[in-house]
Protein backbone atom coordinates (compact mmCIF):
# COMPACT_ATOMS: atom_id res chain seq x y z
CA UNK A 1 0.00 0.00 0.00
CA UNK A 2 2.84 2.26 1.08
CA UNK A 3 4.59 1.81 -2.74
CA UNK A 4 1.09 2.62 -4.36
CA UNK A 5 0.79 6.16 -2.36
CA UNK A 6 4.13 7.14 -3.02
CA UNK A 7 3.73 6.46 -6.70
CA UNK A 8 0.73 7.59 -6.84
CA UNK A 9 2.23 11.17 -4.53
CA UNK A 10 5.51 11.26 -7.78
CA UNK A 11 2.70 10.65 -10.56
CA UNK A 12 0.81 13.85 -9.05
CA UNK A 13 3.57 15.80 -8.53
CA UNK A 14 5.06 14.91 -12.34
CA UNK A 15 1.80 15.75 -13.41
CA UNK A 16 1.67 19.28 -11.76
CA UNK A 17 5.53 19.91 -12.68
CA UNK A 18 4.99 19.06 -16.65
CA UNK A 19 2.09 21.02 -16.70
CA UNK A 20 2.85 24.21 -15.04
CA UNK A 21 6.38 24.23 -17.26
CA UNK A 22 4.43 23.78 -20.58
CA UNK A 23 1.79 26.24 -19.66
CA UNK A 24 4.06 28.66 -18.07
CA UNK A 25 6.83 28.36 -20.93
CA UNK A 26 4.33 28.27 -23.63
CA UNK A 27 2.95 31.84 -22.39
CA UNK A 28 6.15 33.12 -21.96
CA UNK A 29 7.38 32.23 -25.40
CA UNK A 30 4.60 34.30 -26.98
CA UNK A 31 7.25 37.55 -25.66
CA UNK A 32 10.22 35.17 -26.70
CA UNK A 33 8.69 35.24 -30.14
CA UNK A 34 8.12 38.62 -30.72
CA UNK A 35 11.37 39.68 -29.66
CA UNK A 36 12.97 37.31 -31.86
CA UNK A 37 11.00 38.73 -34.63
CA UNK A 38 11.44 42.00 -34.01
CA UNK A 39 15.41 41.45 -33.45
CA UNK A 40 15.59 39.42 -36.89
CA UNK A 41 13.64 42.99 -38.25
CA UNK A 42 16.39 44.99 -36.57
CA UNK A 43 13.60 46.86 -34.45
CA UNK A 44 13.04 46.44 -30.68
CA UNK A 45 10.37 45.15 -30.11
CA UNK A 46 8.01 45.07 -26.46
CA UNK A 47 9.67 47.13 -24.83
CA UNK A 48 7.23 49.16 -22.63
CA UNK A 49 5.56 46.64 -19.66
CA UNK A 50 8.51 45.92 -17.43
CA UNK A 51 12.34 45.95 -18.56
CA UNK A 52 12.27 44.91 -21.54
CA UNK A 53 8.77 44.40 -22.01
CA UNK A 54 9.36 41.32 -19.44
CA UNK A 55 5.78 41.64 -18.24
CA UNK A 56 4.75 41.47 -21.74
CA UNK A 57 2.70 38.17 -21.70
CA UNK A 58 0.38 38.63 -18.19
CA UNK A 59 -0.63 42.55 -19.64
CA UNK A 60 -1.24 40.27 -22.31
CA UNK A 61 -2.98 37.81 -21.12
CA UNK A 62 -5.05 40.22 -18.84
CA UNK A 63 -6.35 42.02 -22.13
CA UNK A 64 -7.40 38.76 -23.57
CA UNK A 65 -9.38 37.59 -19.99
CA UNK A 66 -10.99 41.06 -20.01
CA UNK A 67 -12.41 41.34 -23.67
CA UNK A 68 -16.07 40.41 -24.52
CA UNK A 69 -16.74 37.12 -25.70
CA UNK A 70 -18.06 36.98 -28.87
CA UNK A 71 -19.86 34.16 -30.89
CA UNK A 72 -21.00 34.10 -34.14
CA UNK A 73 -24.83 34.27 -35.17
CA UNK A 74 -25.82 30.66 -36.05
CA UNK A 75 -22.43 28.92 -35.16
CA UNK A 76 -22.60 25.92 -32.77
CA UNK A 77 -22.03 26.84 -29.33
CA UNK A 78 -21.09 23.39 -27.78
CA UNK A 79 -18.64 22.64 -30.82
CA UNK A 80 -17.29 26.16 -30.98
CA UNK A 81 -16.32 25.91 -27.34
CA UNK A 82 -15.53 21.60 -27.79
CA UNK A 83 -13.23 22.51 -29.84
CA UNK A 84 -10.87 24.73 -27.67
CA UNK A 85 -11.01 21.44 -25.22
CA UNK A 86 -9.52 19.19 -28.33
CA UNK A 87 -6.63 21.28 -29.09
CA UNK A 88 -5.51 21.76 -25.71
CA UNK A 89 -5.70 18.34 -24.07
CA UNK A 90 -3.90 15.69 -26.71
CA UNK A 91 -1.42 18.63 -27.08
CA UNK A 92 -0.59 18.60 -23.72
CA UNK A 93 -1.14 15.20 -23.65
CA UNK A 94 1.84 14.54 -25.58
CA UNK A 95 4.11 15.40 -22.89
CA UNK A 96 3.30 12.54 -20.84
CA UNK A 97 5.97 10.03 -23.06
CA UNK A 98 8.62 13.23 -23.18
CA UNK A 99 11.29 12.07 -20.93
CA UNK A 100 13.58 14.81 -19.61
CA UNK A 101 16.42 13.29 -18.35
CA UNK A 102 17.88 9.92 -16.67
CA UNK A 103 16.86 8.23 -13.81
CA UNK A 104 17.92 9.95 -10.22
CA UNK A 105 17.42 8.71 -6.41
CA UNK A 106 15.75 11.31 -4.12
CA UNK A 107 15.14 10.05 -0.63
CA UNK A 108 15.38 6.57 -1.37
CA UNK A 109 12.68 6.92 -4.25
CA UNK A 110 14.37 6.40 -7.34
CA UNK A 111 12.28 8.61 -9.92
CA UNK A 112 12.33 8.66 -13.89
CA UNK A 113 11.91 11.99 -14.94
CA UNK A 114 8.88 10.53 -17.34
CA UNK A 115 5.48 10.64 -17.05
CA UNK A 116 4.49 7.07 -18.28
CA UNK A 117 7.70 5.33 -19.58
CA UNK A 118 5.12 3.01 -22.00
CA UNK A 119 6.71 0.86 -24.23
CA UNK A 120 4.86 2.30 -27.25
CA UNK A 121 5.83 6.20 -26.32
CA UNK A 122 6.24 7.47 -29.92
CA UNK A 123 3.10 5.76 -31.16
CA UNK A 124 1.03 7.97 -28.99
CA UNK A 125 3.00 10.85 -29.46
CA UNK A 126 2.20 10.87 -33.10
CA UNK A 127 -1.44 9.60 -32.45
CA UNK A 128 -2.11 12.51 -29.86
CA UNK A 129 -0.02 15.35 -32.14
CA UNK A 130 -2.45 14.53 -34.94
CA UNK A 131 -5.44 14.89 -33.20
CA UNK A 132 -4.87 18.34 -33.11
CA UNK A 133 -6.61 17.93 -36.60
CA UNK A 134 -10.06 17.23 -35.13
CA UNK A 135 -10.22 20.62 -32.89
CA UNK A 136 -9.20 22.91 -36.14
CA UNK A 137 -11.90 21.25 -38.23
CA UNK A 138 -14.68 21.71 -35.58
CA UNK A 139 -13.60 24.96 -35.27
CA UNK A 140 -13.83 25.85 -38.84
CA UNK A 141 -16.91 24.27 -39.14
CA UNK A 142 -18.30 25.43 -35.56
CA UNK A 143 -17.88 29.04 -36.49
CA UNK A 144 -20.05 28.74 -39.48
CA UNK A 145 -17.76 31.41 -41.73
CA UNK A 146 -16.19 30.79 -44.91
CA UNK A 147 -12.73 32.22 -43.98
CA UNK A 148 -12.50 29.42 -41.27
CA UNK A 149 -13.98 26.33 -42.96
CA UNK A 150 -11.49 27.11 -45.85
CA UNK A 151 -8.54 27.32 -42.97
CA UNK A 152 -9.42 24.92 -40.94
CA UNK A 153 -10.06 22.46 -44.28
CA UNK A 154 -6.32 23.42 -45.47
CA UNK A 155 -5.06 22.43 -42.58
CA UNK A 156 -6.50 19.49 -42.15
CA UNK A 157 -5.02 18.50 -45.69
CA UNK A 158 -1.72 19.54 -44.52
CA UNK A 159 -2.01 17.74 -41.36
CA UNK A 160 -3.04 14.77 -42.98
CA UNK A 161 -0.32 14.42 -45.68
CA UNK A 162 2.49 14.98 -43.08
CA UNK A 163 1.62 13.00 -40.53
CA UNK A 164 2.25 9.92 -43.25
CA UNK A 165 5.38 11.61 -43.74
CA UNK A 166 6.24 12.01 -40.08
CA UNK A 167 5.63 8.68 -39.04
CA UNK A 168 8.14 7.09 -41.93
CA UNK A 169 10.42 9.43 -41.11
CA UNK A 170 11.02 8.41 -37.61
CA UNK A 171 11.24 4.96 -38.28
CA UNK A 172 14.96 5.11 -39.23
CA UNK A 173 15.57 6.10 -35.36
CA UNK A 174 13.48 3.30 -34.29
CA UNK A 175 15.49 0.47 -36.66
CA UNK A 176 18.51 2.05 -35.12
CA UNK A 177 17.78 1.96 -31.45
CA UNK A 178 14.81 -1.34 -31.80
CA UNK A 179 12.31 0.31 -29.50
CA UNK A 180 9.49 2.71 -29.64
CA UNK A 181 9.46 3.67 -25.83
CA UNK A 182 11.43 7.18 -25.77
CA UNK A 183 13.18 6.97 -22.23
CA UNK A 184 14.90 3.79 -24.57
CA UNK A 185 15.94 5.12 -27.55
CA UNK A 186 17.82 7.91 -25.78
CA UNK A 187 19.42 5.12 -23.41
CA UNK A 188 20.39 3.28 -26.37
CA UNK A 189 22.33 6.24 -27.85
CA UNK A 190 24.17 6.65 -24.62
CA UNK A 191 24.99 3.43 -25.15
CA UNK A 192 25.74 2.77 -28.42
CA UNK A 193 27.81 6.10 -28.24
CA UNK A 194 25.98 7.64 -31.12
CA UNK A 195 23.41 10.81 -31.81
CA UNK A 196 21.03 9.17 -34.56
CA UNK A 197 21.41 12.08 -36.84
CA UNK A 198 24.73 11.54 -37.51
CA UNK A 199 23.34 8.30 -39.40
CA UNK A 200 19.74 10.00 -40.08
CA UNK A 201 20.50 13.21 -41.81
CA UNK A 202 17.54 12.99 -44.00
CA UNK A 203 14.87 11.90 -41.49
CA UNK A 204 15.63 14.54 -39.33
CA UNK A 205 15.60 17.02 -42.17
CA UNK A 206 12.51 15.62 -43.32
CA UNK A 207 11.09 15.13 -39.70
CA UNK A 208 11.95 18.99 -39.15
CA UNK A 209 9.78 20.10 -42.32
CA UNK A 210 6.88 17.81 -40.62
CA UNK A 211 7.02 19.34 -37.82
CA UNK A 212 6.83 23.07 -39.52
CA UNK A 213 3.97 21.90 -41.19
CA UNK A 214 2.16 20.51 -38.29
CA UNK A 215 2.73 23.35 -36.20
CA UNK A 216 1.74 25.85 -38.89
CA UNK A 217 4.69 27.62 -39.22
CA UNK A 218 6.20 29.24 -42.40
CA UNK A 219 6.47 28.49 -44.62
CA UNK A 220 3.44 26.33 -43.91
CA UNK A 221 1.67 28.31 -42.35
CA UNK A 222 -1.29 28.39 -45.40
CA UNK A 223 -4.18 28.08 -42.60
CA UNK A 224 -3.95 31.21 -41.24
CA UNK A 225 -2.51 33.12 -44.56
CA UNK A 226 -3.16 37.04 -42.88
CA UNK A 227 -3.57 38.44 -46.10
CA UNK A 228 -6.24 35.77 -48.03
CA UNK A 229 -8.01 34.16 -45.07
CA UNK A 230 -7.29 36.64 -42.15
CA UNK A 231 -6.53 33.89 -39.69
CA UNK A 232 -8.33 30.95 -40.56
CA UNK A 233 -9.78 28.79 -38.59
CA UNK A 234 -9.99 30.91 -35.45
CA UNK A 235 -11.04 34.17 -36.90
CA UNK A 236 -14.57 34.05 -35.31
CA UNK A 237 -13.05 33.37 -31.69
CA UNK A 238 -12.53 36.20 -29.46
CA UNK A 239 -10.77 36.81 -26.11
CA UNK A 240 -8.60 34.21 -24.61
CA UNK A 241 -10.48 31.64 -26.51
CA UNK A 242 -8.69 33.40 -29.55
CA UNK A 243 -5.40 32.99 -27.82
CA UNK A 244 -5.81 29.39 -26.79
CA UNK A 245 -5.07 28.51 -30.39
CA UNK A 246 -1.84 29.72 -31.07
CA UNK A 247 -0.78 29.12 -27.44
CA UNK A 248 -1.48 25.09 -28.63
CA UNK A 249 -0.77 24.99 -31.99
CA UNK A 250 2.35 27.30 -31.95
CA UNK A 251 3.98 26.99 -28.61
CA UNK A 252 2.78 23.41 -26.72
CA UNK A 253 2.98 21.14 -29.83
CA UNK A 254 6.34 23.33 -30.97
CA UNK A 255 7.81 22.90 -27.59
CA UNK A 256 6.86 19.17 -27.83
CA UNK A 257 7.53 18.26 -30.95
CA UNK A 258 10.94 19.93 -30.54
CA UNK A 259 11.34 17.80 -27.57
CA UNK A 260 10.63 14.19 -29.15
CA UNK A 261 13.52 15.77 -32.37
CA UNK A 262 15.93 16.24 -29.23
CA UNK A 263 14.75 12.70 -27.92
CA UNK A 264 15.06 11.14 -31.10
CA UNK A 265 17.79 12.48 -33.05
CA UNK A 266 20.04 14.64 -30.63
CA UNK A 267 20.48 11.79 -27.97
CA UNK A 268 18.22 13.44 -25.65
CA UNK A 269 19.92 14.31 -22.53
CA UNK A 270 23.51 13.20 -23.09
CA UNK A 271 26.32 15.93 -23.65
CA UNK A 272 27.95 16.65 -27.06
CA UNK A 273 28.61 13.49 -29.40
CA UNK A 274 31.79 12.54 -31.34
CA UNK A 275 30.15 9.70 -33.38
CA UNK A 276 31.11 6.02 -31.45
CA UNK A 277 33.44 7.53 -29.37
CA UNK A 278 31.81 8.90 -26.32
CA UNK A 279 30.55 12.07 -25.54
CA UNK A 280 31.85 15.22 -24.03
CA UNK A 281 30.44 17.45 -21.46
CA UNK A 282 31.26 21.30 -20.75
CA UNK A 283 28.78 21.43 -18.58
CA UNK A 284 30.35 18.94 -16.32
CA UNK A 285 30.57 21.26 -13.31
CA UNK A 286 27.02 21.32 -12.65
CA UNK A 287 26.84 17.52 -11.49
CA UNK A 288 23.44 16.52 -11.21
CA UNK A 289 21.68 18.83 -12.82
CA UNK A 290 23.86 18.37 -16.35
CA UNK A 291 21.69 16.40 -18.34
CA UNK A 292 18.44 18.09 -17.16
CA UNK A 293 20.79 21.46 -18.93
CA UNK A 294 21.64 19.78 -22.08
CA UNK A 295 17.91 18.72 -22.84
CA UNK A 296 16.35 21.80 -21.94
CA UNK A 297 19.18 23.65 -24.31
CA UNK A 298 18.57 21.39 -26.95
CA UNK A 299 14.79 22.07 -27.05
CA UNK A 300 15.41 25.90 -26.79
CA UNK A 301 17.71 25.71 -29.85
CA UNK A 302 15.53 23.71 -31.94
CA UNK A 303 12.76 25.75 -30.65
CA UNK A 304 14.75 29.22 -31.58
CA UNK A 305 15.52 27.42 -34.99
CA UNK A 306 12.02 26.86 -36.15
CA UNK A 307 11.38 30.61 -35.35
CA UNK A 308 14.34 32.01 -37.46
CA UNK A 309 12.59 29.77 -40.07
CA UNK A 310 9.54 31.52 -39.51
CA UNK A 311 10.40 35.36 -39.19
CA UNK A 312 12.61 34.94 -42.56
CA UNK A 313 11.06 32.61 -45.01
CA UNK A 314 8.09 33.35 -47.43
CA UNK A 315 4.96 30.91 -47.72
CA UNK A 316 4.24 28.10 -50.03
CA UNK A 317 0.59 27.33 -51.70
CA UNK A 318 -1.65 24.99 -50.23
CA UNK A 319 -0.77 22.60 -53.72
CA UNK A 320 2.81 23.26 -53.13
CA UNK A 321 2.77 21.98 -50.00
CA UNK A 322 1.00 18.77 -50.41
CA UNK A 323 2.32 18.00 -53.46
CA UNK A 324 5.72 18.23 -52.14
CA UNK A 325 4.71 16.24 -48.88
CA UNK A 326 3.86 12.81 -51.35
CA UNK A 327 5.76 13.41 -53.71
CA UNK A 328 8.97 14.71 -52.40
CA UNK A 329 9.26 14.25 -48.74
CA UNK A 330 7.31 10.88 -48.41
CA UNK A 331 10.02 8.50 -51.43
CA UNK A 332 12.81 10.54 -49.78
CA UNK A 333 11.83 8.80 -46.04
CA UNK A 334 11.22 5.37 -48.11
CA UNK A 335 14.49 5.00 -49.34
CA UNK A 336 15.96 6.41 -46.04
CA UNK A 337 14.14 3.51 -44.61
CA UNK A 338 14.90 0.70 -46.86
CA UNK A 339 18.87 1.83 -46.33
CA UNK A 340 18.67 2.32 -42.65
CA UNK A 341 17.39 -1.64 -42.48
CA UNK A 342 20.07 -2.95 -45.05
CA UNK A 343 22.60 -0.84 -42.58
CA UNK A 344 21.70 -0.99 -39.30
CA UNK A 345 22.16 -4.79 -38.82
CA UNK A 346 25.95 -5.03 -40.57
CA UNK A 347 26.83 -2.26 -37.93
CA UNK A 348 25.18 -3.79 -35.09
CA UNK A 349 24.52 -7.35 -35.30
CA UNK B 1 -9.57 -2.52 -7.92
CA UNK B 2 -8.57 0.14 -9.94
CA UNK B 3 -8.23 -1.54 -13.27
CA UNK B 4 -12.07 -3.00 -13.02
CA UNK B 5 -13.28 0.69 -12.22
CA UNK B 6 -11.04 2.52 -15.27
CA UNK B 7 -12.26 -0.64 -17.00
CA UNK B 8 -16.05 0.23 -16.48
CA UNK B 9 -15.59 3.79 -16.78
CA UNK B 10 -14.42 3.00 -20.35
CA UNK B 11 -16.55 0.61 -21.69
CA UNK B 12 -19.15 2.82 -20.27
CA UNK B 13 -18.21 5.33 -22.29
CA UNK B 14 -17.64 3.20 -25.65
CA UNK B 15 -21.32 1.67 -24.77
CA UNK B 16 -23.07 5.24 -24.53
CA UNK B 17 -21.36 7.10 -27.37
CA UNK B 18 -22.40 3.93 -29.16
CA UNK B 19 -25.44 4.45 -28.81
CA UNK B 20 -24.85 8.12 -29.93
CA UNK B 21 -23.55 7.25 -33.43
CA UNK B 22 -26.72 5.36 -33.97
CA UNK B 23 -29.42 7.49 -32.82
CA UNK B 24 -27.78 11.22 -32.75
CA UNK B 25 -29.56 13.03 -35.64
CA UNK B 26 -26.34 15.64 -36.42
CA UNK B 27 -24.10 14.00 -38.13
CA UNK B 28 -21.40 15.89 -36.77
CA UNK B 29 -22.36 14.82 -33.42
CA UNK B 30 -22.30 11.09 -34.78
CA UNK B 31 -18.73 11.44 -35.97
CA UNK B 32 -18.10 12.51 -32.34
CA UNK B 33 -19.81 10.16 -31.25
CA UNK B 34 -17.56 7.78 -33.44
CA UNK B 35 -14.93 9.18 -32.29
CA UNK B 36 -15.50 8.82 -28.40
CA UNK B 37 -15.91 4.68 -28.87
CA UNK B 38 -12.32 4.99 -31.01
CA UNK B 39 -10.86 6.91 -28.07
CA UNK B 40 -12.33 4.59 -24.86
CA UNK B 41 -11.86 1.24 -26.54
CA UNK B 42 -8.04 2.18 -27.33
CA UNK B 43 -8.75 2.72 -23.68
CA UNK B 44 -9.89 -0.66 -22.97
CA UNK B 45 -6.72 -1.99 -24.81
CA UNK B 46 -4.07 -0.31 -22.39
CA UNK B 47 -6.10 -1.57 -19.35
CA UNK B 48 -5.52 -5.07 -21.18
CA UNK B 49 -1.59 -4.52 -21.34
CA UNK B 50 -2.06 -4.33 -25.31
CA UNK B 51 -0.40 -0.89 -25.74
CA UNK B 52 0.45 -1.49 -29.33
CA UNK B 53 -2.83 -2.35 -30.26
CA UNK B 54 -4.09 0.77 -28.19
CA UNK B 55 -1.74 3.13 -29.83
CA UNK B 56 -2.52 1.72 -33.47
CA UNK B 57 -6.08 2.11 -32.67
CA UNK B 58 -5.44 6.05 -31.52
CA UNK B 59 -3.21 6.42 -34.95
CA UNK B 60 -5.01 4.54 -37.52
CA UNK B 61 -8.56 5.21 -36.24
CA UNK B 62 -9.60 7.42 -34.44
CA UNK B 63 -7.15 9.55 -36.26
CA UNK B 64 -6.28 8.71 -39.64
CA UNK B 65 -10.08 6.97 -40.60
CA UNK B 66 -11.69 9.44 -38.72
CA UNK B 67 -10.21 12.69 -40.08
CA UNK B 68 -11.89 11.62 -43.42
CA UNK B 69 -15.14 11.16 -41.98
CA UNK B 70 -14.46 15.05 -41.00
CA UNK B 71 -13.17 16.15 -44.25
CA UNK B 72 -16.42 14.71 -45.73
CA UNK B 73 -18.40 17.06 -43.23
CA UNK B 74 -16.97 20.16 -43.13
CA UNK B 75 -18.28 20.12 -46.90
CA UNK B 76 -21.99 19.52 -45.37
CA UNK B 77 -23.51 22.88 -45.40
CA UNK B 78 -24.54 24.07 -41.89
CA UNK B 79 -28.64 24.07 -42.48
CA UNK B 80 -28.46 20.42 -43.89
CA UNK B 81 -26.77 19.06 -40.87
CA UNK B 82 -29.56 19.82 -38.51
CA UNK B 83 -32.12 18.49 -40.42
CA UNK B 84 -33.77 15.41 -38.75
CA UNK B 85 -35.31 13.74 -41.86
CA UNK B 86 -34.94 9.87 -41.58
CA UNK B 87 -33.00 8.61 -44.40
CA UNK B 88 -33.13 5.30 -46.56
CA UNK B 89 -36.05 3.70 -43.68
CA UNK B 90 -36.85 1.03 -46.31
CA UNK B 91 -33.61 0.33 -47.56
CA UNK B 92 -32.51 0.10 -43.46
CA UNK B 93 -35.19 -2.71 -42.82
CA UNK B 94 -34.61 -4.56 -46.45
CA UNK B 95 -30.49 -4.79 -45.05
CA UNK B 96 -31.16 -5.52 -41.55
CA UNK B 97 -31.32 -9.81 -41.88
CA UNK B 98 -28.06 -8.91 -43.66
CA UNK B 99 -26.66 -7.17 -40.54
CA UNK B 100 -28.06 -9.80 -38.05
CA UNK B 101 -26.41 -12.43 -40.15
CA UNK B 102 -23.07 -10.56 -40.23
CA UNK B 103 -23.23 -10.24 -36.57
CA UNK B 104 -23.96 -13.73 -35.63
CA UNK B 105 -20.86 -14.54 -37.81
CA UNK B 106 -19.07 -12.16 -36.39
CA UNK B 107 -19.56 -14.07 -32.79
CA UNK B 108 -19.15 -16.99 -34.13
CA UNK B 109 -15.94 -16.66 -35.15
CA UNK B 110 -15.16 -15.06 -31.61
CA UNK B 111 -16.70 -18.09 -29.64
CA UNK B 112 -14.34 -20.28 -31.92
CA UNK B 113 -11.15 -18.42 -31.80
CA UNK B 114 -11.13 -18.25 -28.04
CA UNK B 115 -12.12 -22.23 -27.92
CA UNK B 116 -9.02 -22.35 -29.96
CA UNK B 117 -6.25 -19.89 -28.88
CA UNK B 118 -3.75 -21.70 -27.17
CA UNK B 119 -4.37 -20.42 -22.99
CA UNK B 120 -1.82 -18.32 -21.32
CA UNK B 121 0.85 -18.87 -23.62
CA UNK B 122 1.39 -15.32 -25.61
CA UNK B 123 1.31 -13.77 -21.65
CA UNK B 124 4.22 -15.40 -20.85
CA UNK B 125 6.07 -14.45 -24.14
CA UNK B 126 4.52 -10.36 -23.83
CA UNK B 127 6.07 -10.33 -20.00
CA UNK B 128 9.57 -11.56 -21.65
CA UNK B 129 9.84 -9.70 -24.89
CA UNK B 130 7.55 -6.97 -25.15
CA UNK B 131 4.16 -5.91 -27.20
CA UNK B 132 5.60 -5.05 -29.97
CA UNK B 133 8.22 -8.03 -30.41
CA UNK B 134 5.84 -10.83 -30.33
CA UNK B 135 2.71 -8.77 -31.85
CA UNK B 136 5.16 -8.98 -34.89
CA UNK B 137 6.98 -12.62 -34.35
CA UNK B 138 3.06 -13.49 -34.71
CA UNK B 139 2.59 -11.67 -37.62
CA UNK B 140 5.50 -12.68 -39.18
CA UNK B 141 5.62 -15.92 -38.79
CA UNK B 142 1.89 -17.78 -38.15
CA UNK B 143 -0.06 -15.17 -40.37
CA UNK B 144 2.33 -14.37 -43.12
CA UNK B 145 0.39 -15.46 -45.58
CA UNK B 146 -3.20 -13.86 -44.74
CA UNK B 147 -0.67 -10.28 -43.60
CA UNK B 148 0.96 -10.44 -47.57
CA UNK B 149 -2.88 -11.03 -48.82
CA UNK B 150 -3.92 -7.99 -47.22
CA UNK B 151 -1.42 -5.76 -48.25
CA UNK B 152 -1.93 -7.00 -51.69
CA UNK B 153 -5.47 -6.28 -51.47
CA UNK B 154 -4.42 -2.94 -50.27
CA UNK B 155 -1.94 -2.28 -53.38
CA UNK B 156 -4.95 -2.70 -55.10
CA UNK B 157 -7.06 -0.19 -53.24
CA UNK B 158 -4.37 2.51 -53.38
CA UNK B 159 -3.72 1.68 -57.50
CA UNK B 160 -7.73 1.96 -57.64
CA UNK B 161 -7.80 5.89 -55.95
CA UNK B 162 -4.71 6.91 -58.04
CA UNK B 163 -6.69 5.80 -61.41
CA UNK B 164 -9.63 7.59 -60.00
CA UNK B 165 -7.56 10.53 -58.86
CA UNK B 166 -6.03 11.45 -61.58
CA UNK B 167 -6.10 14.60 -64.03
CA UNK B 168 -8.24 13.42 -67.42
CA UNK B 169 -5.32 13.83 -70.50
CA UNK B 170 -8.28 15.05 -72.52
CA UNK B 171 -12.12 15.39 -71.37
CA UNK B 172 -14.61 14.19 -72.82
CA UNK B 173 -16.32 17.56 -74.34
CA UNK B 174 -12.92 17.63 -76.48
CA UNK B 175 -12.89 14.32 -77.51
CA UNK B 176 -16.55 14.96 -79.39
CA UNK B 177 -15.64 17.93 -80.89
Amino acid sequence: MDSVLAWLIITVIKILVILGIVLGIGAYLTLVERKVAAHIQRRPGPMVVGWHGLLQPLADGLKLLTKEDLFPRYGNRFLYNLALVLALVPATLVFAVVPFGPEFETFGIKVKPILTDVNVGLLLVFAFGSMAVFAIALAGWASNSKYALIGSMRKAGIVVSYEVVITFAVMGPIILAGTLSTYEIVQKQIEQKLWYIWLQPIAFVVYMFAVLAEMGRVPFDIQEAEAELVTGFTVEYGGMKFGLFPLVEWYVEGLSLSAIAVVLFLGGWSPINIPFLGFIDPLFFLGPLSPFVWFALKVTLLFLFILWLHWTLPRYRIDQITSTAWKVMLPLTFVNLVLTAVIAPLIWR
Amino acid sequence: MIQWLVFFLFSGIAVLSALGVVFLPNPIYVILALLSVLVSVAGLFFIAGAELVGAIQLLIYAVAVTVFYVFVLTAVPWEKAIKKDPFYRVEGLISFPLVLALYVEMVLVFLIGVSVSPKGQFRELITKFGNTEVVGAILFSKYFLAFELVSLVLLIGMIGAVIIGRKEAQTYEDHSS
